[in-house]
C-alpha cells in the first residue's frame, strides 16, 4: 500500500554526535508503526525533524506523497500531521476544555477568528466528541496543571486528535502511567487507526509487541531493524543491542 | 456552564460596571459642587486609562512588556492638535490620529515582533526615545515646547453639541470613547482569535504545533494595542490645549505600566483602576509636598508587596466564585425546566 508517511536518508547532527543518521522509513496507512530503542537513540530527535521542530541536515520527509521536508509545524499541522511530546506539553493554566477547544477551533475558517465563540458548530462538537472519547467529562473545567499525570497524558493525545490528522505521531504517550492507565491508553491507541495512521515511540516492550503493526529498531541514530514485531524480537542484532541479551 | 476565561472576562466587566457606577456618582457631586478641577483630573485619567489598557493588551494578553507604549500615545496626540489647529473638528481629528497610529503601530510592531521578552522591552523603550527625540528637536512640531494653541472644540454629536470647555460634557464623551475601546479589546480576546493569543503567552512552543501561526496574532495585538493607545493620545489635546514632547518620553510609558501593575495585569479593567488611582495619588499628594514622586514610589512598592495582583486582583477571585456559582445553580434549575442551556 503508498506510505502515508515516509523519510529517506534523514540526518542530523548535534556537533559531532549523529543523532539521526540517515534514517528511511515508511509508514502504512492505518497501521502503527513503533520507534523503539535505547534511551539517546534519536527517537524525539527523529520525531521533531518529522514535525517540523528541526529542519535536518539531509534528507526528506513525504506526507502522503508531497514533499514537506521544509514546512514548519503550523504547517504540517495543516496538512494533517499532529505530534505529541514525551513531555507533557499543554496550557497548564487553562481548563481541560479550554484546551481543547484551543485545539478545536483550528476546524473552522480563517473567516471565523473574530466572531464570538460559538457552542455549536464544529470545533465545539470536535470538543464533545474528545471530551467523551477521552473519558473527560469530570475534569472539563478543571485547570489542566490540576489534573492527574495520566490525565494529563491522555489530553495530550486529545490535543492532537482535535485537527483530524491523518497522520498521529505519538512520543511515548504512556510515559509514568500506572499499568490501569497503561492498558487502557493501549486500547484507546489501537481504536484510533479507524481514522488516522499512528507512528508511536513506546518504551514497554509488552505494549510495542501487542499495538504495533510494524516496528522500528533505532541505535546511536541509525535503524538497526525493521519489520513485523514477531520479526524485530527475533532480529539478534536488535537483542544485541536493545534488548541486551542474546 | 462556561470556560473560566469566560468567567474572568465576565468579572472584569462587572468591576468595570463598578467603576463606571462609582465615576458617574462622584461627577455628579462634582457638578452639583461645581467642582471643575477633579472633573478635569478625572477625564486626564480615563485618557491616561486608554493608555493603561494599550499597555495591558500587549503585558496582560500578549506577554510582552512594552516600554514604549507612549510612542502611539504621542503620535495620536501630536496629529489630533496638528488637525485641530487647522481645522477644529473632533472627527477629522480622531481619524486621522487613528490612521496614523495604525500606520505607525504596523511599522513598529514589524521591528518589535522580532524579538521577545527583555529586547522587546529594549526595543520598544529605544523606538519611543528615538521618535521622541526627533519630535524634540523638529521645529515644525514645535521642539521642546510642543503644540500649543489647539483650540477650543465643540463636537458635534447628533442631537447635542459637547464644547471640549464644558468639564462635565468632555468628561462624558472621553468615558464613551473609554468604554468603546474597552468593549472592543475583551471582545477582541473572547473570540477564537484571542484564546490563540492567550495560547501564546501561556506556552508559545507549543502552538505552532496546533497549526497556528504565532507572529500574525502577535502582530495584530500590537497594531491593536498602538491604535488603543493613539485614540487616548488624540483625546489630549482637546482636554488641555497643548501637547509636548514629554507625552512620549519613557516617564509617560513608565507610568502607563505602573497603572497596569497596580491596577491588576491581564484584567483589561485593572489598567483603567490602575489610572484613576495613580492620577488621584498624584495630584492629592502633589498638593501636599513636592516630593510626591517618593510617595508614589513607596505605594507601587508596597502595592507589588502586597496586592500581586493588584487592586483588581483582590476581588477578582471571590467574583469569579460568585459568578461561577450563580451559574451553576441557574444551569441546573434551567436544566430541570428547559434542558436546553448549556
Ligand atoms: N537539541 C539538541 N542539541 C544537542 N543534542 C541533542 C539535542 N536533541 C537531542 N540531542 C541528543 O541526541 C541524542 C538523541 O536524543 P533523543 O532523540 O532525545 O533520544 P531518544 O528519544 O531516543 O531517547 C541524545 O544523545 C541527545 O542528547
Ligand atoms: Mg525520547
Amino acid at each position: 500500500m503508498k506510505p502515508i508517511l515516509q523519510t529517506s536518508d534523514l540526518s542530523i547532527a548535534f556537533g559531532g554526535l549523529k543523532a539521526v543518521d540517515s534514517i528511511s522509513l515508511s509508514a502504512v496507512p492505518h497501521e502503527i508503526t513503533t520507534l523503539i530503542g535505547p534511551n539517546g537513540a534519536g527517537k524525539t530527535t527523529l520525531f521533531n525533524l518529522i514535525s517540523g521542530a528541526l529542519k535536518p541536515n539531509s534528507g526528506k520527509v513525504y506526507l502522503d506523497g508531497k514533499d514537506v521536508t521544509r514546512f514548519g509545524p503550523a504547517q504540517l499541522q495543516q496538512v494533517g500531521l499532529a505530534r505529541s511530546f514525551q513531555i507533557t506539553n499543554l496550557f497548564f493554566e487553562m481548563t481541560v476544555r479550554e484546551n481543547l477547544r484551543l485545539a478545536a477551533q483550528i476546524l473552522e475558517p480563517v473567516s471565523h477568528a473574530f466572531r464570538p465563540l460559538r457552542r455549536t458548530g464544529r470545533a465545539a462538537q470536535k470538543v464533545d466528541e474528545l471530551i467523551e472519547r477521552f473519558e473527560l467529562q469530570g475534569k472539563m473545567h478543571e485547570q489542566v496543571g490540576y489534573l492527574s499525570h495520566g490525565e494529563q497524558r491522555r489530553l495530550e493525545i486529545a490535543m492532537c486528535l482535535a485537527c483530524e490528522p491523518k497522520v498521529l505521531m505519538l512520543d511515548e504517550p504512556t510515559q509514568g502511567m500506572s499499568h490501569a492507565d497503561t492498558d487502557e491508553t493501549e486500547e484507546l491507541i489501537r481504536s484510533l487507526t479507524d481514522t488516522v495512521s499512528i507512528l508511536l515511540i513506546e518504551h514497554d516492550i509488552g505494549i510495542v509487541m501487542s499495538v504495533s503493526d510494524h516496528v522500528i529498531v533505532m541505535h546511536q541514530g541509525q535503524k538497526i531493524a525493521d519489520g513485523s514485531p514477531a520479526e524485530v524480537r527475533a532480529n539478534p542484532a536488535v537483542q544485541a543491542a536493545y534488548f541486551g541479551h542474546g | 456552564m462556561h470556560d473560566r476565561l469566560d468567567i474572568s472576562m465576565r468579572a472584569n466587566h462587572v468591576l468595570f460596571a463598578v467603576l463606571m457606577g462609582v465615576g458617574l456618582i462622584c461627577v455628579a457631586l462634582a457638578v452639583a459642587m461645581d467642582d471643575m478641577f477633579y472633573l478635569r483630573l478625572g477625564t486626564e485619567a480615563l485618557i491616561l486609562g486608554g493608555l493603561a489598557l494599550s499597555v495591558d493588551i500587549l503585558l496582560g494578553f500578549g506577554g510582552l512588556l512594552s516600554l514604549g507604549q507612549a510612542l502611539y500615545f504621542g503620535i495620536g496626540a501630536y496629529v489630533s492638535a496638528l488637525v485641530l489647529r487647522e481645522v477644529p473638528s473632533f472627527w477629522l481629528a480622531m481619524g486621522t490620529a487613528t490612521t496614523a497610529s495604525l500606520i505607525a503601530g504596523i511599522l513598529g510592531g514589524l521591528i518589535a515582533n522580532r524579538v521577545r521578552g527583555v529586547y522587546f522591552a529594549l526595543i520598544t523603550f529605544g523606538m519611543a526615545q528615538v521618535v521622541a527625540k526627533v519630535v524634540y528637536n523638529t521645529r515644525e512640531l514645535g521642539a521642546s515646547d510642543g503644540l500649543i494653541g489647539v483650540p477650543v472644540l465643540e463636537i458635534p454629536l447628533g442631537i447635542v453639541t459637547v464644547s471640549a470647555g464644558n468639564p462635565a460634557g468632555f468628561f462624558m464623551l472621553t468615558l464613551a470613547v473609554v468604554i468603546a475601546l474597552y468593549a472592543a479589546v475583551a471582545y477582541m480576546f473572547t473570540t477564537p482569535f484571542g484564546r490563540v493569543v492567550i495560547a501564546l503567552k501561556a506556552n508559545e512552543k507549543r502552538v505552532p504545533f496546533l497549526g497556528y501561526n504565532t507572529w500574525a496574532p502577535r502582530m495584530v495585538c500590537y497594531v491593536v494595542a498602538a491604535v488603543v493607545a493613539g485614540i487616548a493620545g488624540a483625546l489630549y489635546p482637546m482636554l488641555r490645549g497643548f501637547v509636548s514632547p514629554e507625552l512620549m518620553f519613557f516617564a509617560s510609558s513608565g507610568n502607563a505600566v505602573i497603572m497596569v501593575v497596580l491596577g491588576g495585569v491581564g484584567t483589561l479593567i485593572g489598567a483603567l483602576y490602575g489610572a484613576v488611582l495613580l492620577t488621584f495619588l498624584k495630584s492629592i499628594v502633589g498638593s501636599y509636598t513636592e516630593h510626591h514622586l517618593i510617595a508614589i514610589g513607596v505605594v507601587f512598592i508596597g502595592a507589588i508587596l502586597f496586592m500581586p495582583k493588584g487592586v483588581v486582583g483582590v476581588v477578582k477571585p471571590w467574583l469569579e466564585r460568585r459568578l461561577t456559582q450563580s451559574e451553576t445553580s441557574s444551569a441546573s434549575s434551567g436544566d430541570r425546566t428547559s434542558g436546553e442551556n448549556s
